[in-house]
């Protein structure tokens, strides 16, 4: 290899090489995560339209279509994850969110027990840069209640429409609606899918006929 | 056309700088459209499964280093596949413009010509299965894991380039 | 926009496939123009008569990973989706090993030696069935090597993690390497030698 001409070009490119290389220990971080953006105007607006969050029977509805697109994420602990997530339900470590699979058009809905972490976890992710990310507002106990034990209570006709649909969709996931209102015996508990009551591992809500989900004393999120 | 490019006599070749980055930008191409980088020996490990999975195709199942080229678009639908006919076409398009395509065997000059089709053929099997073992080659990790930095492939770089170095001087016979 | 485009859903298979193609072509025109098609050429890296090897790898290999750096620095390019492979040690570096002793013995490597037998070189021509006939076998003999494939994995496992230093440093530092390895490389070449 010999000419000026290729001397001054190899020049060239190492002096370029060499100032982009002592620019680097100056640039801080490469990853994209590092330098996401919470724009917090336009996700206040989204919490307040209340377009952050599916219901358990929206979320249930978009598994049975296999809606395009869809994935749905378990951020609580791996081992709560094997013991039991949602059908179709993938596990979201939230200590190792720089790499976040998926692809930007995708509806990602977020899930926890009661809904806090997933709350959190839909802020992080729309800061990434995730535009149709949703969360499950109640969490695993909206589930339980909305789709794997729906309970008639109220009798007028569009509230036993709305429970014959979600009658219909709980079966579909192995769930046991009950019509029965006349006497919910007071220490009802919802079972989880496949446990008896003494090995259910969610130590479940108690129901009572008043009973509202943000009543229910949190033991994670 | 290729007989005028045989007549001519070949071009210099380009700056090994200048081709070296024009490389990185290429392998740079790749990361960002297709969030991967380059490969040559995977093409050649979907391209062996193929073949076994049409010989024997529940044999090619049951082998867990086949059966994950059997999946997807199959193997002839690999993407190192089709990229490694690429660099195919690539080769001869640069040949052809520079005058350097002629049928040879190039060889060091106290070689026979048979000796050293035997020896690229050994070659090439010992480097097939220190690629296997290695999850690639010089296009797969040194240049790919290299840009990213990863370990294992500096490592690869680090074993193949020391371990040339010294069995090279054994060698002076095939190339000097 | 963001990058890397098919990893972010932008396009699908058959644009892959395109772009496997075309970036192919792009890859084996470099290797040819250098003169990487040739393995007389290759060899003489490991007889310090021609380090042009080292010198297109390694300027690949700074290229690319400045390329990496900025683009994700300035947000362009989301390097955390970027495939990067996982570290075995032990079985990378024996891989390595044998790599390095196929490669004295035959002179190409597996992307120059399709470069090779493109631009009519038999002896690429036989590399490539040679390479192709030890992949065949090694993969038939899997069984036998999975336990020691699998050894040591690490995962994901870059420079900067095990050194424990910031990414922007290690580029740093990988630049200064380059930049003095060339011009070492330009002092080996330019030695007067006596034979070849």
């Amino acid at each position: 290899m010999s000419g000026n001409r290729e001397r001054w070009i190899a020049r060239g490119l190492a002096a370029v090489a060499l100032t982009l290389g002592l620019l680097a220990p100056l640039a801080g971080s490469p990853y994209r995560a590092n330098h996401a953006a919470i724009d917090v105007p336009a996700l206040a607006r989204t919490v307040a339209r209340e377009e952050d969050h599916v219901t358990a029977l929206e979320l249930a509805q978009w598994i049975k279509d296999r809606r395009a697109g869809l994935r749905v994420l378990d951020v609580r602990s791996p081992e709560e994850y094997e013991r039991y997530h949602l059908p179709t339900a993938e596990h979201l470590a939230l200590d190792s969110l720089t790499i976040v699979p998926f692809h930007a058009d995708d509806t990602l809905v977020l899930y926890s027990e009661g809904g806090a972490h997933a709350a959190q976890a839909w802020v992080l992710l729309r800061a990434l840069g995730y535009r149709n990310v949703y969360f499950l507002r109640g969490g695993l106990y909206e589930w339980l209640e909305q789709v794997m034990n729906p309970t008639l209570a109220d009798t007028t006709a569009a509230g036993r429409d709305a429970f014959a649909r979600a009658a219909t969709l709980s079966r579909y996931f192995g769930g046991v609606p009950r019509s029965d209102i006349r006497t919910p015996p007071a220490d009802e508990s919802i079972a989880l899918p496949g446990a008896t009551r003494a090995t259910s591992v969610v130590p479940l809500p108690t129901r009572t006929t008043s009973t509202r989900l943000d009543a229910i004393r949190r033991r994670g999120c | 056309m290729i007989s005028a490019s045989l007549r001519a006599s070949p071009r210099p070749y380009a700056n090994p700088y200048v081709a070296g980055v024009a490389l990185g930008l290429v392998l740079l191409t790749a990361f960002v459209v297709m969030g991967r980088g380059l490969g040559a020996s995977g093409a050649f490990a979907s391209s062996a499964a193929g073949v076994v999975s049409a010989a024997a195709p529940e044999a090619a199942r049951a082998n867990p280093y086949f059966a994950r080229y059997l999946g997807g678009d199959g193997p002839w639908l690999d993407w190192l596949l089709i990229e490694i006919v690429g660099v195919g076409i690539g080769g001869f398009l640069s040949a052809l413009v520079a005058h350097r395509l002629h049928l040879d065997i190039e060889r060091g000059p106290r070689l026979s010509r048979n000796a050293r089709l035997l020896t690229a053929f050994g070659g090439g099997a010992v480097m097939g299965l220190g690629a296997v073992l290695a999850r690639g080659c010089t296009s797969g990790q040194a240049l790919t894991g290299g840009a990213l930095l990863s370990v294992g492939s500096w490592l690869f770089v680090a074993g193949a380039f020391g371990a040339a170095y010294l069995v090279a001087p054994l060698l002076r016979r095939l190339w000097t | 926009m963001t990058a890397p485009y098919f990893e972010l859903g932008y396009f699908g298979t058959r644009g892959a496939l395109v772009a496997a193609l075309v970036i192919g072509i792009a890859f084996g025109w470099c290797l040819e123009s250098a003169g990487m098609g040739s393995a007389r050429k290759l060899a003489g890296q490991f007889y310090l008569t021609d380090l042009t090897v080292f010198k297109v790898m390694f300027s690949a290999v700074v290229t690319a990973m400045l390329g990496l750096f900025w683009l994700g620095r300035i947000g362009v390019l989301d390097i955390s989706r970027v495939y990067v492979p996982e570290t075995y040690l032990v079985p990378q570096l024996v891989g390595g090993l044998l790599f390095g002793v196929g490669f004295a013995l035959g002179g190409l490597c597996p992307g120059t030696s399709c470069v090779a037998a493109a631009t009519g070189r038999l002896d690429g021509v036989a590399l490539v069935f040679g390479m192709w006939c030890g992949v065949l076998g090694t993969g038939l003999l899997f069984p036998a090597l999975a336990r020691f494939y699998e050894r040591t994995p690490r995962g994901v496992l870059t420079l900067p993690q095990v050194a424990h230093v910031p990414y922007g440093v290690a580029v740093f530092l990988v630049v200064l390497a380059a930049l003095v390895g060339f011009m070492s490389a330009e002092r080996i070449e330019a030695r007067p030698r006596i034979g070849a």
